[in-house]
């Protein structure tokens, strides 16, 4: 297994959020302790004042706070909502793929159930009804973005469950549990990784939108939630809105490389693994 | 509302009516007046008639009689279809509509309408005063939703011949001279509507009235055609051909819709606060943010008075000065608020009372008070942990307002969480389950302090399901004598005593922060001219309205 070192994607990709990552972490020493503190002149400028360099939103709460601090929430929410996303879609892709027959047939038609309603509108109706708070969010995109997930690792399960050393272990007497846990995951998890910052890409996005619909947490500050706020004052301030809108962009941009890397080294139809 | 103070008026002008009985006079006396009103906005140009008006209403009406869907969109649209008994001016009097004239007994418990006469309904069928004893009986008193209480005192309505009408009261009612517009008061045809059920009679949406508009066609999702009625009693009215209401659900389109002129009347806040400046100078536009007066929205702090925390005077007073109402205005609201100086609104001048105690923004006063009611700050700063519930759908102002107070209760070591709710939702939080510790709302206060501001504080009025009651399940037996009082009140300075306790007594036992007047805005072209401007103005005709060319 070799890390395609050399790859210029792979190195853009995992710096740039390395450094979002390292303002989330160090948010109260770069910024200060409130984000969303009225600390100066609502409709501050970028460069109007040096002490709020990107500016102030329309209740006088600093921009560059809110930048800082919604790289918390945003990458938190895309993170959980990413991994349940996979977990999910790996637990049911794998029970479906190995067993086939009947459970197949059942978790397949369930995995259609959810592929058929356009997933936006299900989260949004999802995050109106349990009310929107980072976990219900959380929960709202994972519940409808693991279908892809599962289909996939469905696959990887019924080629897998077809091969010697899965037809051996069952000779030797092994449970199935035991056969699912140490030799389907396992090597089903390696294409689902690949997905995953793909996964977590989506899940930013699904919150800016669903934030741009009015529908975030309230009490914290997400790029999406400053999106929505901002979305009133498009026509007179729309450094509001494009200062989050950049960073959703670099972010989402980086964990696209950085897929497109992980897929070409991780996934075994591009031969990266053999 | 104007200076003038109403109820004074109205009495005169009743005595008028009632001693001169000259209903030919009068007759000839007030239309004029009300003409000059309107012929004097137009500055003298000669009036145009034709042409299609283009209005946009926010968002879609589930029907289109006011008196059984009494969203304002449904209002607005329904107040050029149906007239009303009266109609009110520009400084809230009575004016005829489809009642010529009316004199009120001495005891004030009769009054009898002269209804107008040859007035048909759009369908053809003549309108009479059975229409009117059907519409007020089993419409407005069963259905409408403030029906019952405005109507309390109305036991009867007689009809001794086609054209008269008497309601019989069991004592004065001061509150019914302030509800009898036609979209407050509504009159349905008998005919369409009697032995249905009135909530789901198909005829709701597609109105049959008496109006000055048509109803033609409501295609659900894109518009709403009124055609000119031909027949209207108004001779030589409506002057338009066509109002074709269009539905924009964006914001931001609207807001274009507005400055290309493809919409030329926007009654219901239909853009962002944040956008009102700018398109104001436009001198293509028109904004008006006294058209609202007579619903007369009031933008309160609530506590659930069921916690233990908020049933300490001091906690409510601290909360009080922690908030900076006038920023609220300022900042929030982009100045389209004022301050709330009582539960009742200022321009409401027959009834404010000026010179209540006050709460100024004063956090360390706030502080002080937390203190003494036994919540010092913790280790971490933090004296009180409670939540906030906030309603989503009527706009991000509502939000940010939130945010707003969040901020600056946090400076005095409350710790707000904030909860946004869509509207099912929170109905069911905060007037079924009682599961909030704090809200911030707006009820209309509507012209009668009756309708809309004892709402709020009366403890009969803690009924659970019902929307817009009491939800802070305050309870005073003082308070609910004042407002019993009021209720049954006849005399109108007796009444006005009974009303200043009531404003004396929310000041003094803050069972909520009042905190902002809110200007309800709406935009036109400078060319829409005729409007009846006045605190009615989005919820009246548009009989007179025509375009410059």
């Amino acid at each position: 297994m070799n890390l395609p070192w050399r790859s210029i994607p792979l190195w853009l990709g995992a710096l740039c959020l390395l450094a979002i990552g390292v303002a989330a972490l160090a948010a109260p020493v770069l910024v200060g302790s409130d984000p969303l503190a009225m600390v100066a002149r609502p409709y501050l400028w970028p460069g109007q004042n040096a002490a709020h360099w990107l500016g102030t939103d329309m209740l006088g709460r600093d921009l560059w706070s809110g930048l800082v601090y919604g790289a918390r929430v945003s990458l938190r929410i895309g993170l959980e909502a990413g991994v349940c996303t996979a977990l999910l879609g790996l637990a049911i892709g794998c029970l479906a793929g190995y067993f086939g027959g009947w459970v197949d047939n059942l978790l397949m038609r369930v995995t259609e159930l959810f592929q058929i309603m356009p997933s936006l509108i299900f989260t949004l109706v999802l995050v109106i009804i349990l009310g929107p708070r980072v976990d219900t969010l959380v929960l709202g995109i994972a519940a409808t973005a693991w279908p892809n997930v599962a289909r996939l690792a469905r696959g990887e399960a019924q080629r897998l469950a077809g091969m010697e050393f899965v037809q051996a272990a069952r000779v030797i007497g092994m449970s199935e549990a035991r056969i699912l846990w140490v030799h389907i995951l396992p090597n089903a998890l390696m294409p689902v990784l690949a997905m995953l910052a793909m996964l977590v890409g989506h899940a930013i996005l699904t919150e800016a939108a669903l934030a741009f619909l009015g529908l975030s947490d309230p009490n914290v500050v997400s790029w999406g939630s400053m999106i929505g706020a901002g979305r009133d004052v498009l026509r007179t301030a729309w450094y509001m809105t494009a200062l989050p809108g950049l960073a959703i962009f670099f972010t989402v941009a980086a964990l696209g490389l950085l897929g497109g890397a992980l897929n070409d080294w991780l996934n075994p139809r591009r031969g990266g693994l053999q | 509302m104007s200076a003038d103070t109403y109820n004074l008026e109205r009495r005169q002008f009743l005595r008028l009516l009632g001693v001169g009985a000259g209903a030919a006079t009068l007759a000839g006396f007030l239309p004029s007046a009300l003409a000059d009103e309107v012929a004097g906005q137009a500055s003298g140009q000669a009036i145009v008639k034709g042409g299609t008006l283009f209005a946009n209403v926010t968002p879609e009406p589930a029907g289109l009689v006011a008196g059984i869907n009494i969203s304002s969109p449904a209002v607005v649209i329904s107040s050029s279809i149906f007239d009303g008994l009266v109609t009110y001016d520009a400084q809230f009097r009575p004016q005829p509509q489809l009642a010529e004239s009316w004199e009120e007994a001495a005891d004030g418990k009769r009054i009898t309408f002269h209804l107008r006469k040859g007035v048909k309904w759009h369908d053809g069928t003549p309108f009479t005063s059975a229409d009117v004893q059907y519409s007020i009986l089993n419409v407005v008193k069963k259905t409408h939703p403030r029906g019952a209480s405005n109507l309390a005192k109305v036991t009867d309505v007689q009809i001794p011949d086609e054209h008269t009408v008497v309601f019989i009261l069991s004592g004065p009612a001061p509150v019914l001279w302030a509800t009898l517009f036609g979209t407050e008061t509504q009159i349905v045809p008998k005919h369409l509507y009697e032995g249905t059920n009135p909530l789901t009679n198909p005829w709701n949406s597609k109105p049959v009235g008496t109006g000055a508009f048509k109803f033609k066609e409501w295609v659900r999702g894109s518009h709403v055609t009124l055609e000119r009625n031909p027949d209207y009693w108004d001779a030589g009215k409506p002057y338009l051909d066509r109002i074709i209401f269009k539905m924009i659900p964006d914001a931001g389109a609207r807001a274009v819709a507005l400055e290309s002129g493809e919409i030329q009347f926007a009654a219901n806040n239909p853009v962002p606060e944040s956008e009102v400046a700018r398109l104001q100078q436009n001198p293509a536009l028109q904004l008006d943010t006294t058209g609202w007066q007579v619903p007369a929205p009031m933008f309160f702090f609530d506590f659930n008075l069921r916690r233990k925390t908020f049933q300490d005077l001091r906690v409510r007073k601290a909360f009080a000065h922690a908030i900076d109402r006038q920023g609220l205005a300022d900042i929030v609201w982009y100045g389209l608020a004022d301050v709330a100086q009582s539960c009742v609104p200022s321009f409401q001048q027959q009834f404010f009372k000026p010179g209540l105690p006050q709460y100024d923004f004063d956090p360390k006063k706030a502080e002080q008070l937390l203190d003494e009611a036994g919540y010092p700050r913790g280790a971490d700063g933090v004296r009180l942990r409670i939540n906030h519930v906030t309603e989503v759908s009527y706009g991000q102002v509502y939000l940010r307002a939130a945010e707003y107070m969040r901020q600056q209760l946090k400076n005095i070591g409350v710790e707000m969480e904030l909860i946004n709710l869509e509207l099912a939702a929170m109905i069911r939080r905060l007037f079924t389950d009682y599961d909030f510790d704090t809200v911030s709302q707006w009820y209309s206060a509507y012209p009668d302090p009756q309708i809309g501001v004892t709402r709020r504080f009366w403890s009969k009025n803690i009924k659970p399901g019902t929307p817009s009651s009491n939800n802070s399940g305050y309870s005073n037996p003082e308070m609910d004598r004042i407002i019993e009082g009021i209720q049954e009140e006849g005399d109108v300075a007796k009444r006005k005593l009974l009303i200043d306790q009531m404003q004396e007594l929310v000041q003094t036992d803050v069972p909520s922060v009042n905190l902002l007047e809110l200007k309800f805005f709406g935009f036109y072209s400078s060319k829409l001219q005729g409007l009846r401007k006045g605190p009615l103005l989005f919820y009246s005709s548009l009989a007179d309205a025509w375009l410059e060319p």
